[in-house]
C-alpha cells in the first residue's frame, strides 16, 4: 500500500506562499484562511549574525493521527494511502479535530461550517497528478511522492537525505511531512514551531459544541416530522376534498 | 473527455475583441477547474500572465464564460508549469468587484472624484475632440503618454501618430534605467527583462540590494534556487536581512548608500590580488591600466571606514569572487533607482562583471537571442520640430528615449518649459505610488487641460481625471505577443482572452484602434483584427499561429554564452567596440569615465533611512485589492531595529506614524521591531497605504512609502529618481 509523503527544501523555499496562494485557487479556500501555510522563524541572534529559515506548515498525515479519534461523527479518517481526509459529508463541523491536530492544520470553514484540511490534493493523485503546491512552486521545494517507492525521489529524500519531520519527544505522532535544510535551521524551525499536545475537549465545550447541536437536531427533525405529517395530512385532506 | 478542449481565436477572429470561440475539442482532460461538475465542457487557454510583468505562461480553465482557474502552463518555456502567488490568483483581478465597469467623466471639480457614467462612443468623442484642441491650440508635444504593461503597446503606437514624443514610463526613471544604461556603456547592450542572470549555472552569486526571494519571478525564483541547491555560495549586500540574507554565506549588512565603495575595493582585492580573468580582459576589455591605476587607493581599510563592512570580510568576497570566476553572477538589480549616482554603481557592478570574465559566460550573465519579427508598412510618424520635453538624450544625456524620463515630463508640466504640457494620458500605473514626490505629481496635474487614465482599477489618481476608461484584464484581452530575446532559450509567448471583457471594459487595441479612426489616424492600424495583427509579427519567425495559440508560447534555440558565438562575432557595441572599463562616452559628458564613490547624505538626528522593497504576495500597488493577496498579506509593517524602535519609543506591534524631514506624514503602520535591519534604516514593503476608497479592501491599509518620498536625487546621466534619500521617524499613533 502506498505511503504518501511531502518533502519542502527549506533550503529551496523563500516563503513566496505561492503554495498557498496556489492551494486557496485549486480548493476554493476562502480568504484568509489556508490549507497551508508559509511561515519564518523568528530571528536567532544578535546583529549582525542572524539566523532564519521559511517554514510550510500543512496537514502532516501522521501514522497515528489524533484528529480521527477526536472526530465524534467519524468524518475524519486515514485513507489506504495513509492520506488523512474529511468527508464533508458526514463533518458536523464540532471543530474537536482542529483543537486535537498539533499542527494546526484545520480550520472552519466559515462558508461551509464544515471543517477543512489539506489532502495531499488526493483528486489529483488520483489523476496522476502532483499537488497543486508542488506543481506551483516557483522555487521547486516541494516534492510529493510514495514512501513506500524505493525508487521514487521521496524516498531517496527521506531515507538517504536526512530530510527531518517537525516532531518532539512528546508530541510523536509519526508525520509524514519532511523538511531538508541546513541543520542550524532545521533546528531553529523545531524550535519555532513545535507540534503542540493534541487537545481534547472537556465536558462544558462538549456540551456546546457538540450534545447541544445534536440536541438541537434531534428537536427540530422532531419539528420537521411533525410539520411534514401535518402538511401530508393537509395535503391529503385536500386530495380528500377534491375527491 | 471530449467535453475537455482546447480554445484560441484562430478562425474566429473578428470576434477576438469580444473573447473567442472553441476550436475543435482535443483529446484528454488537462484541468479539473475548482468548482466544475465534471460535465460542462471545459475550455483550456494558453495565455501570458499579467500579475507582474515576468511574462510567465499560463492556463485559464474556462466554463461556461467563466474563468476559474488560472495554472502555470507545463509547456511554457519559461515557468514550465510554475506560478507564484500573484499568477495563481489572477482570477482575483478579473473579478474584483471594485473593477473600473465603464467610461467616466468628471462632473465635478477635479480632483473631488465626481464623475457620470458615459457609454465608450461618448468617452472617445470627448478625448478626439480634447486631443484635436491641443494639438491646434499647443501642439501635440504637449500630450504626455505615461504608459505600463503590454497592453499600453497600441495605445504607443497611436501617441506617436498623434504627433508626441512625449512618453515615458517608471520603468526608466523609477526603475531599471540607470541599470540598462551603466551595462550598455560597459558591454555595449543594455540587459532588459528579464535579466539574462544565469543562476542556475552560477557557482557565486553576488546580490547588491538585491531581495529575491521577497522579488519572486518565478522562472528567476527557480534558477536561484536550483543554483543554490547545486552548492552556489551567495553574497548578500542588504542593510536588511532579507530572505536572500538567510540562505546566504556572506551577509554584508552595508551601510546604506555605499555600495560604490565596496565595489572599488572588490575591484582593488581582484586586481591587486591578481586574482581577475587575466585572458579575458586582455581579449575583450578596454582601459584595464586605467581602471588598476583608479582603484590602487580603494583598499578594503579604505572602504571598511565607509561601508561599516569589515575590511577582512571585503577581502575574503573578493577572494571567493576570484575563486568562482568566471562562474560568478553579480546581479545587477532591478529597481536600482536609489542614491543618483546609481548609473556609476551599475557601472561598477558591471566592470565587476568584466573582471571576472563573467559577461557571456555560463554562471554569469548571458547573452540575449535575437528573434526576427514582422511590422506593418505605416505611414511615417510626424515629426516633432520640438522634440522631448522629458530631457531623455539631452538633460539626461544617457536617457533612453523609447522608455522615457516620467519625472522629466513632470517637470516640463509644472514649469512649462521647454513648453508647455496640457494634456496627459497614463495608462495602467498609479502613478501617485509609482513616481515620487506625488504632491508635485497632482500639482502638475492641476495644471493640465486633460487628464486621462486607463486603468482595470479605480487607483488613487482616477479622481484627478476628467476621463476613466476601462481597460480589460490580460484574461480578457490579445495583446502584442511578447518577444523574450534575453532568456537562454528565446520565445514568443501570446496574450489572448480567455473570456470576454466584463462590464464595458475593453482591451488596449480596441481603444487605441477606435480613437485611431476618430482622429483620422487609423491608416496607423492597418488590421482588422488581433489576429491579423500577430499573424504579421509572427511571419518572419516562421512560427505557426495555430500552434502558438495552443500551447501558449514557442521557443528557439539560443547562443547565451560568448563561446556559442564565432570569435568574430564576440563583439561589443561601445565606442571602442570593446568591454568599456574605461567609458570615453562618460567623460566626453563630464562624467566619471570610471566610478567614483560620492558620500550619501546622512539621516538627521532622530530619523532613520526610508527603505522599501517587495513581498512575494504582491505587485508594486496593483494587487493589494486582490482578495486571495490581500488575504495572505493585508498591510505592510515598518521594520525597525531595537534601538531605533526604542529611540523613538515604539515597541513591536504598536502603531506609529512616520513623518519625514518635510513633515509629510504616512497612515498609521504597525511596528515590526526586528534585529534584521541596521539602526540607521526604516523598511516598507511597497505599495500600501492607498488612499482611495474605491479599493475596498486596499484602502487605507499600512503605510506609503512614496507617499513618504518627498525628496529625490536624480541621476544626472539618466534622470533616474534616487528615492533613498528620505528620512524618517516614527510617532506613536
Amino acid at each position: 500500500m502506498a505511503r504518501y509523503a511531502m518533502v519542502t527544501d527549506l533550503r529551496k523555499c523563500v516563503a513566496c506562499h505561492a503554495c498557498t496562494a496556489s492551494c486557496n485557487a485549486e480548493w476554493d479556500v476562502p480568504a484568509s484562511y489556508a490549507r497551508t501555510h508559509v511561515k519564518t522563524t523568528p530571528l536567532a541572534g544578535t546583529f549582525p549574525n542572524l539566523s532564519s529559515s521559511p517554514y510550510v506548515a500543512q496537514c502532516n498525515h501522521c501514522d497515528h493521527p489524533p484528529c480521527v479519534p477526536a472526530c465524534p461523527s467519524g468524518a475524519t479518517y486515514q485513507d489506504a494511502g495513509g492520506v488523512v481526509r474529511v468527508d464533508a459529508d458526514v463533518c458536523i463541523g464540532c471543530a474537536f479535530c482542529v483543537d486535537a491536530c498539533p499542527y494546526e492544520a484545520r480550520y472552519v470553514s466559515p462558508r461551509t461550517k464544515k471543517v477543512d484540511k489539506c489532502d495531499f490534493c488526493s483528486p489529483r493523485i488520483a489523476r496522476g497528478e502532483q499537488p497543486a503546491c508542488v506543481a506551483t512552486c516557483p522555487a521547486g521545494a516541494k516534492h510529493f511522492g510514495d514512501l513506500e517507492d524505493r525508487d521514487g525521489e521521496v524516498h531517496r529524500i527521506v531515507f538517504h537525505e536526512g530530510a527531518r519531520r517537525v516532531e518532539t519527544t512528546d508530541v510523536a505522532v509519526g508525520p509524514n511531512v519532511y523538511y531538508l535544510g541546513r541543520p542550524e535551521h532545521l533546528d531553529l524551525v523545531a524550535k519555532s514551531f513545535p507540534p503542540h499536545a493534541p487537545r481534547y475537549p472537556v465536558a462544558r465545550e462538549a456540551w456546546k459544541r457538540l450534545i447541544k447541536p445534536l440536541v438541537l437536531g434531534v428537536v427540530g427533525l422532531s419539528l420537521v416530522g411533525q410539520a411534514v405529517a401535518f402538511f401530508n395530512q393537509l395535503h391529503k385532506g385536500e386530495e380528500d376534498f377534491d375527491e | 473527455m471530449s467535453r475537455i478542449s482546447r480554445r484560441g481565436f484562430l478562425g474566429t477572429a473578428a470576434t477576438l475583441g469580444a473573447g473567442a470561440a472553441a476550436l475543435p475539442a482535443i483529446a484528454g482532460p488537462k484541468t479539473h477547474p475548482p468548482g466544475w461538475s465534471g460535465t460542462e465542457r471545459v475550455d483550456e487557454v494558453a495565455t501570458t500572465c499579467e500579475m507582474c510583468f515576468w511574462r510567465c505562461g499560463v492556463i485559464a480553465s474556462v466554463v461556461d464564460g467563466k474563468v476559474l482557474r488560472v495554472r502555470g502552463n507545463p509547456e511554457h518555456p519559461q515557468n514550465q508549469g510554475r506560478l507564484c502567488a500573484r499568477g495563481n490568483a489572477g482570477t482575483g483581478l478579473l473579478y474584483d468587484p471594485d473593477r473600473l465597469k465603464t467610461p467616466l467623466l468628471r462632473t465635478g471639480e477635479r480632483g473631488e472624484g465626481q464623475f457620470k457614467a458615459v457609454s465608450w462612443d461618448e468617452a472617445l468623442d470627448f478625448l478626439a475632440g480634447k486631443l484635436v484642441e491641443i494639438r491646434e491650440r499647443h501642439g501635440a508635444e504637449s500630450v504626455a503618454f505615461f504608459p505600463h504593461g503590454n497592453g499600453a503597446r497600441f495605445f504607443g503606437t497611436l501617441m506617436k501618430a498623434y504627433g508626441t514624443p512625449n512618453s515615458a514610463e517608471p520603468s526608466f526613471a523609477q526603475c531599471r534605467g540607470p541599470r540598462e544604461v551603466g551595462y550598455s556603456l560597459t558591454f555595449g547592450q543594455a540587459l532588459g527583462s528579464p535579466e539574462p542572470v544565469d543562476l542556475e549555472e552560477s557557482k557565486l552569486v553576488v546580490l547588491i540590494g538585491s531581495h529575491l526571494g521577497e522579488n519572486v519571478f518565478t522562472s528567476q525564483i527557480n534558477a536561484f534556487a536550483t543554483g543554490l541547491s547545486a552548492g552556489a555560495k551567495l553574497i548578500t549586500v542588504d542593510p536588511r536581512f532579507s530572505m536572500a540574507a538567510s540562505k546566504s554565506d556572506w551577509w554584508l549588512p552595508i551601510r546604506p548608500g555605499t555600495d560604490i565603495a565596496l565595489l572599488l575595493a572588490w575591484m582593488n582585492v581582484l586586481i591587486g590580488e591578481g586574482l581577475y580573468d587575466k585572458e579575458y580582459v586582455a581579449s575583450y576589455a578596454h582601459g584595464f591600466d586605467e581602471l588598476a591605476a583608479h582603484v590602487k587607493e580603494f583598499t578594503p581599510e579604505w572602504a571598511e571606514a565607509i561601508t561599516e563592512i569589515p575590511a577582512a570580510k571585503i577581502r575574503e568576497t573578493a577572494r571567493a569572487m576570484g575563486e568562482a570566476k568566471p562562474a560568478v553572477a553579480v546581479h545587477p538589480g532591478r529597481h536600482v533607482t536609489w542614491y543618483g549616482d546609481d548609473t556609476q554603481r551599475a557601472r561598477a557592478m558591471a566592470i565587476l562583471t568584466a573582471l571576472l570574465g563573467s559577461w557571456g559566460r555560463k554562471g554569469g550573465i548571458f547573452l540575449p537571442t535575437s528573434i526576427e519579427k514582422g511590422s506593418f508598412d505605416l505611414p511615417d510618424f510626424p515629426e516633432s520640430k520640438r522634440g522631448r520635453a522629458d530631457g531623455a538624450g539631452e538633460k539626461y544625456p544617457f536617457a533612453i528615449e523609447e522608455l522615457g524620463v516620467t519625472n522629466g515630463l513632470i517637470d516640463a508640466t509644472l514649469s512649462e518649459k521647454p513648453y508647455p504640457i496640457k494634456g496627459w494620458i497614463v495608462y495602467g500605473q498609479n502613478m501617485l505610488e509609482s513616481i515620487p514626490q506625488p504632491s508635485r505629481t497632482i500639482e502638475a496635474i492641476k495644471k493640465l487641460d486633460l487628464m486621462v487614465v486607463v486603468d482595470v482599477l479605480p487607483v488613487d489618481q482616477i479622481k484627478y481625471a476628467d476621463l476613466v476608461l476601462p481597460e480589460a484584464t490580460y484574461l480578457e484581452r490579445y495583446d502584442s505577443p511578447t518577444i523574450v530575446e534575453s532568456a537562454k532559450r528565446p520565445f514568443i509567448a501570446v496574450r489572448t482572452p480567455a473570456c470576454e471583457p466584463l462590464y464595458e471594459s475593453k482591451p488596449g487595441w480596441w481603444i487605441a484602434k477606435e480613437l485611431a479612426k476618430k482622429l483620422d489616424l487609423g491608416a496607423f492600424f492597418p488590421w482588422e483584427t488581433p489576429a491579423e495583427h500577430l499573424e504579421k509579427i509572427l511571419e518572419p519567425a516562421g512560427v505557426n499561429e495555430k500552434h502558438l495559440l495552443s500551447c501558449g508560447a514557442v521557443s528557439f534555440s539560443g547562443k547565451p554564452y560568448l563561446e556559442d558565438r564565432a570569435p568574430e562575432d564576440r563583439t561589443f557595441d561601445t565606442s571602442s567596440g570593446r568591454i568599456e572599463l574605461y567609458s570615453q562616452d562618460l567623460a566626453d559628458h563630464g562624467a566619471d569615465p570610471m566610478p567614483r564613490y560620492t558620500q550619501p547624505v546622512e539621516p538627521p538626528k532622530g530619523f532613520v533611512r526610508l527603505i522599501y522593497g517587495r513581498a512575494p504576495m504582491h505587485s508594486f500597488a496593483r494587487t493589494q485589492n486582490n482578495a486571495t493577496l490581500n488575504g495572505l498579506m493585508p498591510e505592510n509593517e515598518v521594520w525597525l531595529h531595537p534601538m531605533a524602535a526604542k529611540a523613538a519609543g515604539v515597541g513591536n506591534g504598536e502603531r506609529v506614524v512616520l513623518e519625514n524631514g518635510d513633515g509629510v506624514k504616512s497612515d498609521p503602520v504597525k511596528v515590526f521591531v526586528t534585529e534584521g535591519i541596521r539602526n540607521d534604516c526604516a523598511y516598507l514593503v511597497h505599495g500600501f497605504g492607498q488612499k482611495t476608497k474605491a479599493l475596498r479592501r486596499a484602502s487605507g491599509k499600512g503605510a506609503s512609502d512614496n507617499g513618504l518620498m518627498s525628496r529625490v536625487n536624480v541621476d544626472p546621466l539618466t534622470g533616474g529618481t534616487g528615492m533613498r534619500v528620505n528620512f524618517v521617524r516614527p510617532v506613536k499613533a
